[in-house]
């Protein structure tokens, strides 16, 4: 391998390290978390998951669009595993038939 | 350590699915690295160092000659920018950590081991968190995966001939919806959801990938922060506010 490709590659994997560690090396720098913090860091998991979503439920086409919709209903009901399978079997099946 | 033994078996209980959801991506990644002319042992070094499956996509797609090595580093700084996100909720939930568990932590914070970390340190909120044994029984196993996934993808990347027809490409936002409906019974999660939701599609079509993840994220959380009952202002513990409880797994 290149000396070049070598250094690339581990610039890289610093670079996607700085970003994993980042946000708590700044929360770390202050002492105590303000409550309105505190809040808009317990939103980042639904906040950040559904910016992947959405943009694929609404670009990508109709079965799609179909498939995230009704797999949003049976994570109503059933847990991540049903809503995997569930999805995953929906999205293939429209595929096939249309 | 009393203990272990169940936080390794929780982890491996949700380990399997995981496997199951992210190994098209590692193989789809090493068959179009594959195809893009990278070597072995290129590919399997980005897989070891980088080991972000989407950030390696967009890393590959400006792959070439003469290397843009300027354009690749900030794009791939663009797609993992979401984390600075995740370690900074995360962060806050591994006191059970000490320095070098919290360095290993945070180099492996894959998208699907920084939610399952999400959900247990809510199952397990004062029942002492999120566990290093937790934490790495699940994230070590996805680390050598990946890195397995994407070399056998480049080897055998050729057999794969129609992904698309199995669904391959919506495992991952299937999951990451699972997950999001998991994450519903937390404070003002519709609005949450909705304005992120709103926000990432119109960034998503006029400023583009990969910015709708942090701008429309950023954008639910500005909105948290606004509409956030500071409940925890008349708890004695501000670093702790009440959480609901999540169905999540």
């Amino acid at each position: 391998m290149e000396t070049d490709i070598f250094l690339l590659i581990a610039a890289l994997g610093l670079v996607t390290f700085l970003t994993r560690s980042g946000g708590y090396v700044m929360i770390k720098m202050f002492k105590t978390i303000h409550p309105r913090v505190e809040a808009a860091l317990d939103a980042v998991p639904a906040a950040v998951l559904t910016t992947i979503v959405v943009p694929v439920a609404m670009t990508s086409g109709w079965k799609e669009a179909l498939t995230i919709m009704v797999s949003a209903l049976v994570g109503l009901r059933f847990g991540i595993i049903g809503v995997l399978v569930f999805g995953t079997a929906m999205i293939a099946g429209l595929r096939l038939i249309f | 350590m009393p203990g272990r033994k169940s936080e390794i078996s929780a982890a491996v209980k949700l380990l399997l699915p995981l496997l199951v959801a992210t190994a098209p991506f590692g193989l789809l990644f090493g068959a179009v690295a594959a195809e893009k002319g990278l070597s072995t042992a290129e590919l399997v070094m980005m897989s070891a160092f980088i080991f972000a499956g989407a950030s390696q996509f967009v890393a590959l797609d400006l792959w070439g000659y003469p290397m843009a090595y300027g354009s690749i580093i900030l794009a791939v700084f663009a797609v993992n920018f979401r984390h600075v996100l995740y370690s900074a909720s995360v962060g806050r939930k591994l006191s059970a950590f000490n320095g070098w568990q919290k360095a290993l932590a945070f180099l492996l914070l894959v998208d699907p081991q920084w939610a399952a970390a999400e959900v247990r340190a809510e199952e397990r909120k004062g029942q002492g968190g999120v566990r290093p044994a937790f934490y790495f029984a699940l994230a070590v196993p996805l680390y050598f995966a990946w890195i397995f996934n994407t070399w056998i993808g480049s080897v055998f990347g050729s057999l794969i001939s129609n992904p698309e027809a199995l669904g391959f490409d919506m495992i991952l936002p299937i999951y990451f919806l699972g997950l999001t409906m998991g994450f519903r019974k937390r404070a003002n999660w519709l609005p949450v959801v909705f304005s992120s939701g709103v926000i990432s599609i119109i960034v998503f079509l006029t400023l583009g990938s990969p910015w709708h993840i942090s701008l429309g994220g950023l954008g639910g959380i500005v909105v948290a922060a606004i509409i956030g009952k500071p409940k925890s202002d008349l708890d004695h513990n501000p670093a702790k506010p009440q959480l609901s409880q999540t169905d999540g797994n």
